[in-house]
């Protein structure tokens, strides 16, 4: 067990355990910054991976965009901890939903390292850099640590599906600016 | 020709349409349409009788056909149809007018005479008919007819039973001339009276005595004969002048009809066993009638009694007695229903007789031909009734002695309960405030009580019948006239009537109060008061036998057929659907609860859990 | 314990994918819900990076790219529904947002 390995479980168990302390937080304001701790340990695991421009795309926009959204929401609409909490003997439903998730991530699980598959065999370890494929139009993106690849891979290959997103950016801009507005004919009935 | 007859049987319609459709709230309109058809079809008639250059036709036309089997319209004018057509065309008449009087302040009155015509399209039907499913359908419409007018009182419960009570029991004789038709049909291969004639004078083998005494049931049913007596003196809870016209002169008399219609397919056995019933009923109807208390219920129980007669003629082989006595009956019992219409409209709808008395003064002219028509049903000598119903018993002398005492008893019973009737209503003291204050009706009641008595006195007197009237009758009155014992049946008939007569001077010649006959005779009064149980009977047999029964075919039909059969499949969506609605409850989280279940679904599939 | 394999990875992937899902099943707070949608997403990100260094190819990576720019408009629109229905409701809990029945 080297020193990547330990960082490894570190920021592994800081996303884990980051995410279920959010789901099982009261308030919502510290639900949200548990989630920030949850997003920074997923952001080192990207660099882990040696993705480095999308870990600090993860820093920027998830934990710094998103999440002071959400925050700002959360304290527009003086949301406290309003009986939302989780007690599950009393809520079936949250009971049966532990229950689903748990069913869901063993059976994965048992997908991933069981004997049900072999998919399995062909991630039990990292390939070398070199043994890569044509496919397509384009020339193979070979994955690199470095922005001038990513950035070069979204002009080339991915050029329409950025096109497309941005249009997406502007469409989801617009339809809030809508949804934000007050309706004028509802007015007076809440 | 056709056209005048298929104008006798539109015309009523025609009337009974207009009255229903347009002229439900003109009542004096309504009251004069109906009247003239009835008038129309008077003239019609005769004008067909008597004017008509054939003796005997018949037309018909196809109705509609079914495959290879075809119903057909027609007519058949023979003798009895004459002569029916006669009777129903000129009594419809008469109580046509007469109810112009006596429903006169009655808020009902479109629909009484919509009814009415109704009736008379009916009826006429039955008449002309020249085929018996053809005849079958009239005479349903003549039941329906007959219910519609029981209940024009509907508002009080016992009309609206009455209604039900007739109409039911005349389902189950009904019942029983259906099979009759079908067994025919089966048996001939048409329904058709002429080639009926033809086929049984051909093979006499075809008839056998179930067919004809399943026919018979529609009589029983109609003509209200033992055991389907019990409807008619509930139906008195009808107007009157209905009363009158279907309860006595028409309605009840179509079912004599109808055997003299298709009596050359009876066998002896049947005609015997019809003789018998006739008699018997008769007799019983007599003892019924003596101790009634509401005048309509004795003079129904009397019409029961004369049918008796009429039915034992036929059975004893004399159809044309029984014409005869229907025809005659069909006067002079008409004309005292008129005649006690005219006492309960003078009394403000009083029908206890113990409650009337010395209405002789009062109102003359209905007491007068009431009493007409009480001679005529007794047989005082030389009265129509005297004619006809002495030449059954003359007969019945002659070919079978235990109906002619049976016939006897009954006759001395007719006359003393007759005879009871008449001192009671209009001899002695007024017993009651109605009575004394009762006074004569208008013209329009007093004009048909006329006519009725007339015939009733003279409509004995058949050679003076025109002969396209008589011809029916003819053949069995003048084998009748030849027979043996002419004397003696004289001295037998008058001592009946006088023994009736006397009897009931002695009983009820005093205005008393009470029915002299229940202080002498308590324990005969009350058996007679029974009716020998055949009400109890009829209802212990629906309450405890057909009605658990009906319940429990009920159920299995709910379970099995309704339930397992016909809504078994709208069932089993129903179910699925009912199971599917739990699931949408609006609640996002248990939509994704569903989702994640279905993703686990495949998930397990993809992981081979349930196999390859 | 041998040194971290892709296959780390992709069970932590689906640890984080499972937690997502129990907040979405078990809150009713739709800015909880929110939230697990978001840790879920996470979780597919983690799995593609995976998945896009074992295949030695860009195209995860990319793909990981416009997955956080379509969870950073979803969370924007997400957000403004959840102020819109605040509006009406003065509730956050997705009980409330209930129409069809009742």
């Amino acid at each position: 067990m080297n020193f990547v390995d330990l960082l490894f479980l570190f920021f592994a168990t800081l996303a884990c355990g980051g995410a279920l302390a959010m789901v099982f937080a009261r308030h919502p304001v510290s639900g949200a910054m548990f989630m920030i701790v949850s997003l920074v340990g997923v952001a080192a695991l990207f660099v882990l991976l040696e993705a480095f421009f999308l870990a600090i795309l993860q820093v920027l926009v998830y934990a710094g965009a998103v999440m002071v959204l959400f925050l700002f929401i959360i304290m527009l609409l003086d949301v406290g901890p309003d009986g939302s909490k989780v007690d599950l003997s009393k809520w079936k439903p949250g009971f049966i939903g532990v229950l689903l998730s748990v069913l869901l991530v063993a059976v994965l699980l048992f997908l991933l390292i069981g004997d049900g598959g072999t998919p399995a065999s062909n991630t039990a370890s990292w390939p070398t850099p070199s043994d890569a494929r044509e496919t397509g139009d384009f020339p193979t993106l070979e994955f690199s640590p470095e922005v001038s690849f990513f950035g070069y891979g979204l002009m080339t290959k991915y050029m329409l599906p950025l096109q497309v997103s941005g249009f997406m950016l502007l469409a989801a801009m617009v339809g809030v600016i809508i949804i934000s507005k007050a309706p004028k004919t509802n007015k007076g009935d809440s | 020709m056709i056209e005048i007859t298929l104008g006798i049987l539109f015309l009523p319609l025609l009337s009974a349409a207009i009255i229903l459709l347009f002229l439900r709230d003109k009542a004096d309109l309504a009251a004069k349409v109906s009247v003239g058809a009835a008038g129309g079809v008077l003239l019609a008639s005769l004008w067909l009788i008597f004017a008509g250059h054939e003796e005997s036709f018949t037309w018909n036309t196809r109705w509609f056909s079914l495959g290879g089997w075809e119903l057909r319209f027609g007519f058949l004018i023979d003798g009895p149809a004459r002569l029916l057509l006669f009777i129903v065309s000129f009594v419809g008449f008469l109580i046509h007018v007469f109810s112009l009087g006596y429903m006169a302040d009655d808020s009902a009155r479109p629909r009484y005479f919509g009814g009415l015509s109704i009736f008379m399209f009916s009826m006429l039907g039955i008449t002309l008919a020249d085929n018996l499913i053809m005849i079958f359908v009239f005479w349903e419409l003549v039941g329906f007819s007959s219910y519609l007018l029981i209940a024009h009182y509907f508002e009080t419960e016992e009309a609206s039973q009455a209604s039900r009570k007739a109409f039911i029991v005349n389902r189950v004789g009904d019942f029983g001339f259906l099979i009759g038709i079908v067994l025919t049909y089966w048996n001939f291969g048409t329904v058709n009276l002429n080639e009926l004639a033809d086929l049984a004078d051909f093979s006499p083998d075809l008839a056998s005595t179930v067919l004809c005494l399943a026919l018979a049931c529609g009589f029983v049913g109609k003509s209200a004969q033992f055991p389907l007596h019990v409807w008619l003196p509930d139906a008195m809870a009808g107007p009157t002048p209905v009363s009158a016209l279907i309860h006595a002169a028409t309605m009840v008399a179509a079912g004599i009809y109808l055997l003299v219609r298709i009596d050359f397919l009876f066998t002896e056995q049947a005609l015997a066993a019809i003789a018998l019933l006739g008699a018997a009923m008769g007799l019983y109807a007599g003892f019924c009638a003596l101790v009634q208390r509401d005048v309509k219920k004795i003079l129904a129980y009397s019409t029961l009694s004369q049918l008796g007669y009429m039915a034992a003629a036929f059975g004893l082989g004399a159809p044309g007695l029984a014409l005869f006595h229907l025809t005659t009956h069909a006067f002079f019992k008409a004309l005292m229903f008129l005649g006690s219409g005219s006492v309960i409209h003078a009394c403000h709808h009083e029908q206890d007789v113990f409650n009337y008395g010395g209405l002789r003064k009062r109102m003359p002219v209905t007491a007068y031909t009431f009493l007409v028509g009480v001679l005529a049903i007794s047989g005082i000598n030389f009265t129509s009734g005297y004619f006809s119903k002495d030449a059954i018993l003359l007969w019945a002398y002659n070919f079978n002695p235990p109906v002619f005492l049976l016939l006897y008893s009954g006759a001395i019973l007719t006359s003393l309960y007759m005879f009871r009737l008449y001192f009671l209503t209009f001899e002695g003291e007024p017993r009651s405030r109605q009575a004394s204050e009762a006074r004569e009706n208008s013209s329009f009641m007093t004009f048909p009580l006329v006519v009725l008595g007339i015939l009733s006195l003279f409509g004995g007197y058949h050679s003076f019948f025109p002969e396209r009237l008589a011809s029916c009758l003819s053949p069995d009155l003048i084998s009748a006239s030849v027979l043996p014992h002419h004397l003696w049946m004289i001295v037998l008939g008058t001592s009946a009537w006088v023994v009736g007569l006397s009897l009931a001077r002695m009983l009820y010649g005093q205005s008393s109060p009470k029915d002299s006959l229940e202080l002498r005779f308590p324990g005969f009064f009350e058996i007679c008061r029974t009716k020998l149980f055949f009400d109890e009977i009829y209802e212990f047999y629906v309450k405890r036998i057909q009605d658990p029964l009906a319940r429990f075919l009920e159920v299995m039909e709910l379970l099995f057929i309704s339930g397992l059969m016909v809504r078994g499949s709208a069932g089993l969506a129903a179910l699925v659907s009912m199971l599917f609605k739990t699931l949408y409850l609006g609640k996002i989280h248990l939509y994704a609860l569903w989702f994640v279940l279905g993703a686990l679904g495949f998930l397990a599939y993809a992981a081979g859990m349930f196999g390859r | 314990m041998n040194a971290i394999t892709p296959t780390h990875f992709l069970i932590l992937s689906f640890l984080l994918v499972g937690i997502g899902l129990m907040g979405l099943l078990v809150r009713r707070n739709l800015l909880y819900t929110l939230m697990s949608l978001e840790i879920m997403l996470n979780g597919i990100n983690v799995a593609l990076l995976a998945f896009s260094r074992v295949g030695n190819s860009l195209d995860g990576g990319i793909l990981v790219f416009f997955i956080m720019t379509v969870a950073a408009s979803e969370v924007a629109v997400g957000l403004a529904l959840l102020v819109a229905l605040y509006k009406g409701r003065k509730s956050v809990m997705s009980d409330d947002a209930c129409l069809l029945r009742n």
